[in-house]
């Protein structure tokens, strides 16, 4: 009879006591603490662990490795600056990279970090890495302690962009089960990690840079109406978030916006169908390059992004938009009357039902985006909407990603894309040597092939800036509107985060293509007011 | 005053369950159209008189969708389940008049298909044949024959020992005659109700692989692509996007349910004089 009692009783305390507890929850501690709860995205967690020869930091969405350091990092205007490394330096070929770094780097095992380290971290992404592109590298070599020699197979101009990304692992800590228990150099240390659900850092005592103002950093992996709820419940301090629900009012958070270069567009292939081992390559209705500008034209990016984005996004006219090597030709002001001149000129005229025909055909294509994802369906639906009004149908058509990359080959499909790195230019718009055309959606232009080519030969990085804009258009030729324009590109999605009232985040430079890692980029210069 | 019979009752509640369930079907086709069109200037509306059902992120009318998602479910749960349904009875009749060996390869495959978990199946199928909406009715037909198939040769096992049937076969009519004269009477009953309480089976299966994503393809207005849908914007406070297309959902499946009860009531010999 008692225990009941006073089991009933401490039942009554501790439901008190969670009443008190939940409007306390909402108000986090003074400028004393120093932890951050960050969420993210599922996707954003490291399927194969923290280890960079498996994509972590250098995978398709980069980032700074936390963890691990870096031989140079990018700025916040995205030019390079040095971290590990002292200096660094290219030969006239550009064969031959040549990096001195520091010697004062210790990893948190209190091993020094040596060139050996950087030698065999490199080694071991190419041979390794499928996540990205190391078929450039021939062989890193540890020249003395503090010297690395890097032998290229081919001129590759744009190297200090993947040395900003390739986290330095520990040789003598190295093994396959290295994701899970990352050692590195870099700002923090991993402390824990609860797959599926969090990983904790903690600030690295001995950095050898400035010392990280916030001591733990919680990550929690959910998806973003997971995260609009622990926001609610004020359990985490940023929260990732969409644009749907960006007109949510959260008590004790503001909404923060970060420009990025995550940008969605879609492929128009310029070839005629063609079929080749089951695939069918290229489309008759948009090998026509008149109707490729007319599509262009007829698009109201800023009406697209009111629709889709409630404003958060800004206009894109190419997949590199705000980067050091974009080149502002690419602007191409909406204008429907003049889109409708192209299409009368290519032949295309307003048939009964307002849609345009030629040779009995009806004027349209399907437009794909991947199932799920529904900023991409309502660009697409929004892109069917305005080309209506151009008279041509598109059809839209949501799909997996299985199917994906070998439709796009024959009709178009929303993307997302948008890298710190000029090689994005190359992957898109670059034939690949055994199909004479460009890999994810029919294209060749040997001009554009060749600006690219002595970009990655050019010996200066600053140089070669130049030929990636000559790449997009050269007053003659290119990607852009005058030129053939096989992409059409619509907007950049801004990044929105829930922030926690009090929690100065610091600067960030433009988000690539990702709604996860980025925004910790610089968590150690985050401050509690 | 004249009170109306059970029989009667039943008579009335079938006809409205197929007019409303006819009606939904023909007006989702004719919705079709509207129920794709979307239009950014009137997003994310509560219910009203102009939009019943409210609108969706991409301001689409959710009463066209919903009539439209309805209609498609029923439509391929009819159609899945029909072709279903015929299969048991193929199944069924075999294994009982074709003796012993094709009894137990029959039995075992009913068996087999019974063992696995049922929506498994159904993904497995649906993935196999390349999802979509072939993917759908082929998985839905594949895993819905076999407890009709089992209740119609068990029926037949019994018709077999029965004296009518004996005294025919005595009097000399041909197998095929008396399948067709004095078996298929008895048997028509079974089936057609067997039928159409396997249609809501089949409804809410085509919802809930579309709802896991395995299914039709999201731009499609199907019930499954709603539901799921909706469950990203249930914590912005839009239920309207999942509650009315849901109730809509459970109304169906249940008139059907009611349709074939009372169809049953009708058909059985046992039952015609209540």
């Amino acid at each position: 009879m008692k225990i009941k009692k006073i089991t009933s009783l401490l039942c009554a305390f501790a439901m008190a006591a969670s009443l008190f507890a939940l409007p306390a929850a909402n108000v986090k501690a003074d400028s004393s603490d120093k932890s951050v709860v960050v969420t993210m995205p599922t996707t954003s967690e490291p399927e194969s662990g923290f280890d960079p020869a498996f994509g972590w930091g250098a995978g398709e969405h980069v980032h700074e490795p936390l963890i691990q350091s870096t031989l140079v990092r990018t700025t916040k205007d995205l030019t390079i600056e040095n971290d590990l490394a002292t200096e660094y330096s290219s030969s006239e070929d550009g064969l031959t990279w040549t990096v001195k770094i520091r010697d004062d780097v210790k990893f948190t095992d209190g091993e020094p970090l040596t060139a050996q380290d950087v030698a065999f971290t490199y080694n071991n992404c190419r041979d390794l890495s499928t996540v990205n592109d190391f078929t450039m590298l021939k062989e890193a070599k540890a020249v003395d302690d503090t010297t690395i020699e890097f032998t290229m197979n081919e001129p590759y101009s744009i190297w200090p962009y993947t040395m900003a990304i390739v986290g330095i692992v520990p040789e003598h800590a190295y093994d396959e089960n290295y994701g899970q228990n990352p050692i590195g150099s870099g700002r923090y240390i991993m402390k824990q990690w609860d797959k599926g659900q969090q990983v904790i850092f903690e600030a690295n005592p001995d950095y050898y840079g400035e010392a990280p103002k916030i001591q733990k950093l919680t990550i929690l992996f959910m998806e973003e109406d997971a995260a609009l709820a622990a926001a609610m419940a004020g359990q985490v301090d940023v929260a990732h978030t969409a644009a749907a629900y960006s007109d949510q009012e959260l008590d004790g958070y503001s909404l923060m916006q970060v420009e990025t270069v995550d940008n969605r567009g879609f492929n128009l292939p310029v070839t005629e169908p063609e079929e080749k081992d089951g695939i069918t390559y290229g489309n008759k209705f948009t090998s026509d390059v008149n109707v490729r500008r007319a599509i262009n034209l007829a698009i109201d990016r800023e009406e697209m992004i009111e629709n889709v984005l409630n404003g958060y996004g800004t206009v894109a006219y190419s997949v590199c938009d705000k980067m050091p090597w974009y080149n502002d030709e690419a602007v191409t002001e909406y204008d429907l009357e003049e889109a409708k001149k192209l299409m009368d000129e290519a032949g295309w005229v307003e048939g009964k039902d307002g849609i345009r025909e030629k040779d009995g055909e009806k004027a349209g294509f399907t437009l794909m985006f991947n199932n799920g994802d529904s900023v991409r369906q309502a660009l697409a639906e929004d892109t069917a909407n305005q080309l209506k009004e151009l008279g041509v149908e598109v059809k839209t058509e949501g799909v997996g990603w299985d199917t994906a990359y070998d439709r796009a080959q024959s009709d178009a499909l929303v993307w997302g894309w948008g890298a710190h790195t000029p090689m994005e230019l190359y992957n898109i718009y670059h034939t690949m040597n055994d199909t004479g055309l460009a890999q994810y959606s029919p294209y060749a232009n040997g001009t554009v092939d060749n600006y690219m080519d002595e970009a990655l030969k050019s010996d200066n990085l600053e140089d070669s800036y130049d030929l990636w804009k000559k790449a997009q258009w050269d007053g003659t030729t290119g990607i852009t509107q005058e030129g053939d324009i096989p992409w059409i590109w619509l907007c950049n999605i801004d990044h929105l985060y829930f922030v926690r009232e009090g929690l100065k985040v610091a600067d960030q430079k433009i988000h690539p293509h990702g709604h996860g890692w980025s925004i910790v980029n610089n968590i150690d210069e985050w401050e509690w007011e | 005053m004249k009170t109306i019979n059970q029989r009667q009752r039943a008579k009335i509640l079938l006809a409205a369950a197929v007019l409303f369930l006819a009606a939904v079907a023909v007006a989702g086709v004719f919705c079709h159209d509207a129920a794709m069109e979307t239009d950014f200037s009137r997003k994310n509306l509560a219910p009203s008189l102009a939009y019943p059902f409210g609108t969706d992120w991409l301001g689409r009318n959710m009463f066209y969708r919903t009539l439209t998602g309805l209609s498609m479910s029923i439509l391929i749960g009819v159609c899945a389940a029909g072709v279903s349904a015929v299969m048991a009875l193929v199944l069924g009749l075999a294994a009982a008049t074709l003796g012993k060996k094709a009894d137990s390869v029959i039995s075992f495959l009913i068996d087999m298909v019974m063992g696995i978990p049922h929506i498994l199946l159904l993904l497995l199928i649906s993935f196999a044949m390349g999802k979509g909406l072939k993917g759908v009715i082929v998985g839905v037909a594949l895993t819905h024959w076999t407890s009709l198939a089992r209740l119609i040769r068990g029926e037949v096992m019994q018709l077999k020992q029965s004296e009518y049937i004996q005294i025919a076969r005595k009097l000399g009519h041909s197998n095929f005659h008396i399948a067709r004269k004095h078996m298929l009477v008895h048997l028509f009953p079974q089936f057609v109700v067997g039928l159409v309480l396997m249609f809501p089976h089949a409804i809410l299966h085509e919802s809930s692989i579309t709802f896991l994503g395995f299914g039709l393809s999201t731009e499609q207005p199907a019930i499954g692509v709603i539901l799921s849908e909706s469950m990203k914007y249930l914590i912005m406070g839009k239920w309207w996007l999942a509650l009315f297309p849901g109730i809509m959902l459970v109304l169906t499946v249940v008139l059907f349910d009611m349709g074939g009860t009372a169809l049953r009531r009708i058909l059985d010999p046992n039952s015609v004089h209540k």
